[in-house]
């Protein structure tokens, strides 16, 4: 068959960053030093052993790696599904995907404090009070700083691996004429999904849930899978308009797909709030003291008036708000409730990891904010070199003139 | 079921009926009326085409926005009818769970709103729709019949202001080469014949026999015991207490304890801590000693084994007293209450007597309360009666002291 | 057997979207096609010889059912410990086999994956049957039958309401609403299809029995735009809907302290158990019904593949759930789940556990090798292993949880009476006769719903531009 791809296809000039992304590379490096610079001053300056600091880091990190993997779920999913419609928008999602190694950078001092029984963000790093509580002991084999350290590195480097192999066929593709790259990201696309789905599961337990050491939920894996993919789609939706802004992707990328995306984020606004509401009915309902005691940190005090705005921000009220066709459509509507989905993504991480270093008054620290613009700063300076020389736009891809066409109905 | 007679040409001209090759020159037909300014026009199909409703100029359907209130409604109702039964009409308290908290509600309100936006979704649809519909004239013309299978027909009805039997024609037949067919009314109704809606009230009027039967039944007093369609456990091949059976030689059903019975964990004790007598005399005195935790122990008994007939406080009005006074029971002899002067006479052994074998109607509690906690019963029975009869003088100096301040 | 070789190269040619269907490619033909199952005089043979079969099955259901109510439950094998025995575990074995019509019907239709059209009206027709099979277990288990009405708020002469905040309250709501939305949701992709069957219909009774089930749908515009948009609505509100039912069901569980019970994961792991059972039984069913109807151009090798990689999908999320569980019984610290976990594996029902291991997650890892998800043989197979996997699931936590609980003096070992196993065998009967029945009275493909999907479809104005198929923005993201 004749490639008629190429009929309709935009020059590929047209969609490369270029030294654009190196004027705003420069500034979020310069955000990402700073908040460096200042997260680290405040944490010295608690004399807490970086204990606080560690948390917020931690969050910092997640809600950046959140943001790649639901960016890797989408990738394979839309392989694994030889979809049409999203081809526009896809090479956005491959570079946000590929873009663990940063935070793999950054979260390394976590790994290394572990390994030197620091146990200010994970308790059970610190062998003395793990030999004391047989609640700990039980499951020192697992939580053990040295088969952590491993772990991290297993999963770190699954993501990476997966997110550069995927960025690199499809760039392929772009630059070869025949379908050889997609139909080897089509058949590799159900291994890569269940390396994905294997690491994430585990990791969420890894990272986030054994700052608890003593609680658990089998569900945790897939809650943090749920915040990902709905972090996600927020994240494209913003980095789509913020491209549009800028003058990319203006013809390719219409309402049409925006439309789709919200579709995908309201899917996963309700796919979240199924989850969380199976999680928390189920311990609510058996009231084993084992389990409850994580839920009543989080309903009592402060925290709970956290636990409010996100049973309200994070569901109800972007549930009813995306409900609507309408709302989907219109572009100025649709980027709020990114931006405010955004920001219920970080409140939801924050509210998973920090009641264990914050338990009474204030509840957020200037270092949170220096952290977030810390990891983010490099995140983003590290997306950017990323994106630099490579096309916005999949301009090989064979179902390219499928996505341009595309209409809801 | 729509009935087809071959178009004999007969009756009124209803509508022009044109029948096209493919979707696209139906689709042409269907802009340009529109285009036309034509509004009393249909195309069929045997499948949704893409797009028609703008070709033909038609209008959102307002069917969302039933489903959402319909959805709406059921969330309401399930809310509210789950905390009204639960928490108002019949509470009742089950593991621990609030009468009406909301994490166990969510489920079942969950699927009463999709329940009910489906039925708004459904039946919306069906209404909006008209449907069911007995007939279309249409449906009178047999080329009509491949609608449902490959044919695209438009038809422009003759009471569309535009209507106009030549220029119509031309337009239609720009967009078909098939010839166009007159559509005539044959006088069949839309409505249902009568008989068919006289079955159908007929079903519905039988249809609300047994309901109407239920609530006949239900609004009247009857005296005579329920019909037992099926008897569960209601008439059990057993005796029931107080019978009389003939097989013993008392006739009595129940039996009693054979002679020299101890409840379990007791053994015999002479004297007076079983029979509460000195001699022949009721002791005044108790035989066990009365401590703090001794009365703790009878105010609980008490609480578990008096208090549904003597009340609280011993008056004679617990909820087994009250629900029988409101029932106006005529068998029902009032408990005593314990601050009657005769009963507050009264020895403490015989106190313990009434406890221990019963008196009138009240029943011997011996073989459920043992012994020393029928001690404890009785002396937390007079420490009620102290307490309900007492005088000022009875309030230690130091605190009349506040008393009389107020 | 085979796809011819043109159509295999269109299948897999990104360029285009594929064509998904075989042979009959114009309107006519696919009503020819469809219609012509149900209209020939007699049936094949073997539809004969199989509705013999499964209707003796079926009496012997009713059999064990009159039985049943005549003498009490004490008939089944449930005694303590195991106060929920075979009852239990075949109620959650049928929802679940019924979950895989709403998916295909309501998710994929979300999702735009076309080629659900051509199973999509004898899945919905599963998911009716299932959950036929299904009621009827909670509807004889409690007992006195006559007084099931109890499980619903009706005003009685006791003066009590029904407790909302039990999870077998939530079922009877689930699986009755789940039950109701399926059925509006079938009838109403029926009626234009009954409509067809109406204007086709050679004697009166049939036009007459066809006509009024078809409503008076005439196929206007006006009306379609109204039925799209209701089928999009039932759609959206089927979706949470099926995650819904299952997750109920596993509440019956879940809410409780009983290990092996009581874990979180329950609700996501069960819809995904079901969705895996139901494509199982749904591939287990199309592959002969496919063959005796002679429908193998419309439900193509590429549904059959398309559905095993949705069990290979699901298999493997339920083997993912598996280990998850697993690993937190031994991660929480809690000896008791421990115990559970490690009795399941190892204790007097290993067998079960096994095997439940071999057919849910080790057999469906075969249809990784594409020959072996195109073999017609192969597939049935593995379907049949993991109708049998998803039952044993349910066995294995219905009851090694509970012959095993925290006091070892009431441990015990479940064993069924041969009413239990007639009763199991019964529903399968009931299941197949309605399954034959479906396909020789009713359009067992959604005829109004193919025929959206031919090139025909879509008019020639935006032909030859995308490789000659079609309007490709329609298109998409075709599995």
């Amino acid at each position: 068959m004749s490639a008629p791809h190429t009929e309709s296809a935009p020059r590929q000039g047209d969609q490369v960053l270029g030294p654009r992304a190196g004027r705003w590379a420069t500034p979020a490096l310069a955000v990402g030093v700073l908040g460096l610079a200042a997260a680290l001053g405040l944490g010295w300056q608690r004399g807490d052993g970086f204990s606080r600091l560690q948390h917020s880091w931690l969050v910092a990190c997640a809600f950046f790696l959140t943001l790649s993997l639901g960016g890797l779920f989408f990738v394979i999913i839309q392989h694994l599904t030889r979809a049409g419609w999203s081809v526009v928008v896809r090479r956005v999602a491959e570079l946000v995907a590929a873009n663990t190694a940063v935070v793999a950078l950054l979260f390394a001092p976590l790994v290394l404090g572990v390994l030197l029984s620091n146990d200010g963000l994970y308790p059970w790093a610190d062998a003395e009070r793990v030999h004391g509580n047989p609640l700990l002991s039980a499951k020192a084999a697992f939580l053990d700083p040295r088969f952590f350290a491993a772990r991290c590195i297993v999963y770190f480097a699954v993501w990476w691996l997966l997110g550069r192999w995927l960025l690199a066929r499809s760039t392929e593709q772009d630059r070869v004429s025949g379908p050889e790259p997609t139909l080897a990201l089509e058949r590799r696309s159900a291994p890569a999904m269940a390396a994905f789905a294997l690491s994430l599961n585990f990791a969420g337990f890894d990272l986030i849930m054994s700052v608890n050491p003593t609680w658990y939920s089998t569900i945790f894996g897939v809650y943090i899978f749920g915040g990902s993919v709905m972090s996600f789609f927020a994240a494209a939706v913003l980095a789509l308009r913020f491209l549009q802004s800028r003058g990319f992707l203006t013809r390719e990328v219409s309402v049409e797909h925006y439309h789709d995306l919200g579709k995908f984020l309201f899917a996963f606004v309700f796919f979240w709030g199924y989850i969380a509401f199976s999680q928390f009915m189920l311990i609510w309902y058996a009231d084993l003291p084992e389990e409850t005691f994580w839920f009543k940190t989080r309903m009592e005090g402060p925290w709970a008036a956290v636990s409010w705005v996100l049973l309200f921000g994070h569901f109800v009220l972007p549930f009813l708000g995306l409900l609507s066709r309408h709302a989907k459509r219109r572009l100025a509507l649709l980027t709020l409730w990114a931006v405010w989905l955004l920001a219920m993504h970080a409140v939801d991480l924050f509210w998973l990891v920090m009641p264990s270093a914050e338990t009474s008054g204030v509840l957020v620290s200037p270092m949170d904010l220096a952290s977030f613009a810390a990891v983010g700063g490099f995140w983003i300076f590290s997306l950017l070199r990323l994106a630099r020389g490579r096309s916005l736009l999949p301009v090989g891809d064979p179902r390219l003139p499928q996505s341009l066409a595309f209409e809801n109905f | 079921m729509a009935e087809r007679a071959t178009n004999t040409g007969a009756g009124e001209l209803h509508a022009l009926l044109a029948e096209f090759d493919d979707v696209d020159a139906v689709s042409g037909a269907a802009r340009a009326l529109r285009d036309a300014g034509y509004r009393r026009f249909e195309v069929y199909s045997p499948f949704p085409i893409h797009g028609i409703e703008r070709s033909m100029g038609l209008s959102p359907t307002r069917l969302p926005w039933i489903a959402l209130g319909a959805g709406l409604t059921g969330t309401s109702l399930a809310l509210f009818f789950q905390w009204w039964t639960n928490a108002v009409d019949y509470p009742f308290k089950i593991s621990g769970k609030p009468l009406f908290g909301i994490p166990a509600n969510i489920p079942v309100t969950f699927e009463f709103t999709v329940l009910l936006a489906s039925f708004g979704a459904f039946f919306g649809m069906l209404i909006l729709n008209r449907l069911p519909e007995h007939h279309r004239p249409v449906f009178e013309n047999p080329r009509f019949r491949r609608a449902t299978d490959d044919g695209f027909f438009l038809a422009v009805e003759v009471d569309d202001p535009r209507f106009d039997p030549r220029a119509t024609r031309a337009l239609l037949e720009q967009h078909t080469r098939r010839p166009l067919e007159e559509c005539r009314d044959s006088g069949q109704t839309r409505e249902l014949p009568g008989s068919v809606r006289a079955a159908l009230v007929s079903v519905a009027a039988l249809g609300l026999l047994p309901l109407a039967g239920v609530v006949w039944a239900r609004s009247q007093d009857s005296s005579r015991p329920p019909i037992h369609v099926v008897n569960d456990m209601d008439s059990q091949p057993r005796y029931r207490a107080q019978a009389a059976n003939p097989v013993f030689s008392d006739g009595r059903a129940m039996r009693s304890d054979a002679l020299g019975t101890q409840a379990f964990g007791e053994l015999p004790r002479p004297g007076t801590i079983t029979t509460g007598k000195q001699g022949d005399a009721w002791t005044e005195s108790f035989p066990v000693p009365v401590t703090p935790a001794f009365l703790a122990r009878g105010r609980e008994r008490f609480a578990i084994y008096c208090t549904p007939c003597h009340g609280q406080s011993g008056y004679g009005d617990g909820l087994v007293a009250l629900r029988a006074a409101e029932l106006q029971e005529q068998n029902w002899v009032q408990p005593s209450s314990l601050h009657d002067p005769l009963v507050r006479a009264r020895p403490v052994g015989q106190l313990f007597d009434t406890v221990v074998n019963g008196v009138r109607t009240m029943p011997a509690y011996g073989r459920q309360i043992p012994r020393e906690d029928a001690w404890a019963v009785v002396a937390y029975v007079r420490a009620l009666q102290r307490s309900q009869n007492a005088a000022q003088a009875d309030v230690p100096p130091t605190e009349r002291a506040k008393l009389g301040a107020q | 057997m085979t796809v011819s070789d043109t159509s295999r190269l269109v299948l897999d040619e990104p360029y285009a979207r594929p064509i998904l269907v075989d042979g009959a490619r114009d309107l006519a033909s696919i009503t020819d096609r469809v219609c012509g199952v149900v209209e020939r005089p007699t049936p094949p043979r073997a539809w004969y010889v199989a509705i013999t079969i499964t209707s003796c099955l079926t009496l012997m259901l009713f059999a064990m059912v009159g039985y049943l109510i005549a003498t009490g439950v004490g008939v089944w094998g449930n005694n303590s410990p195991a106060f929920w025995g075979w009852d239990i575990v075949n109620f959650v074995f049928w929802v679940g086999i019924a979950h895989a019509g709403t998916l295909i019907s309501a998710i994929l239709f979300l999702l735009r994956q076309k080629w659900r059209t051509s199973i999509n009206r004898a899945a919905e027709a599963m998911t009716l049957f299932a959950v036929c099979c299904a009621g009827l277990y909670p509807a004889v288990h409690v007992g006195r039958v006559w007084v099931a009405y109890w499980l619903f708020p009706v005003p009685n002469q006791m003066q009590m309401w029904p407790n909302f905040r039990s999870p077998l309250l939530w079922d009877v709501f689930a699986v009755s609403t789940y039950a109701t939305v399926s059925l509006l949701f079938w009838y109403m992709g029926l009626l234009p299809d009954l409509a067809t069957l109406r204007d086709r219909a050679t004697s009166g009774l049939k036009r007459g029995l066809y006509g009024f089930f078809a409503l008076g749908w005439c196929g206007s515009a006006r009306h379609w735009q109204r039925f799209e948009r209701a089928y999009l609505i039932l759609a959206a509100l089927a979706t949470p809907l099926v995650l819904s039912v299952h997750s109920v069901v596993s509440f019956d569980f879940a809410v409780s302290q009983v290990p092996g019970w009581h874990t979180t994961i329950f609700p996501p792991y069960f819809v995904a158990g079901a969705i895996f059972s139901g494509f199982g039984m749904v591939v287990t069913t199309m592959v002969p019904a496919r063959e005796l109807f002679g429908l193998k151009e419309l439900i193509t090798l590429r549904h059959l593949e398309n559905m095993n990689k949705v069990i290979l999908a699901t298999g493997s999320i339920v083997g993912l759930a598996y280990a998850t569980e697993f690993f937190i019984a031994w991660y929480g610290g809690n000896p008791y789940e421990r115990f559970v976990f490690l009795n399941r594996a190892l204790g007097p029902y290993w067998w079960a556990y096994w095997l439940m291991i071999f057919c849910n997650v080790v057999a469906p890892q075969f249809l990784w090798i594409k020959k072996i998800r195109t073999n017609l043989l192969f597939m049935f197979v593995i379907s049949i292993f993991v109708n049998i996997g998803m039952w044993l699931e349910r066995f294995v936590i219905v009851v090694t949880s509970l012959t095993r609980d925290y006091i070892p003096s009431s441990w015990g070992y479940f064993k069924p009476t041969a009413v239990d196993v007639c009763t199991f065998v019964g529903t399968i009967g009931l299941f197949l006769t309605l399954f034959l029945l479906f396909c020789r009275f009713l359009p067992m493909v959604a005829i109004a719903e193919v025929k959206t999907i031919l090139p025909a479809a879509h008019g020639h104005g935006a032909h030859g531009k995308h490789g000659g198929e079609g309007r490709p923005g329609r298109e998409v993201s075709h599995g």
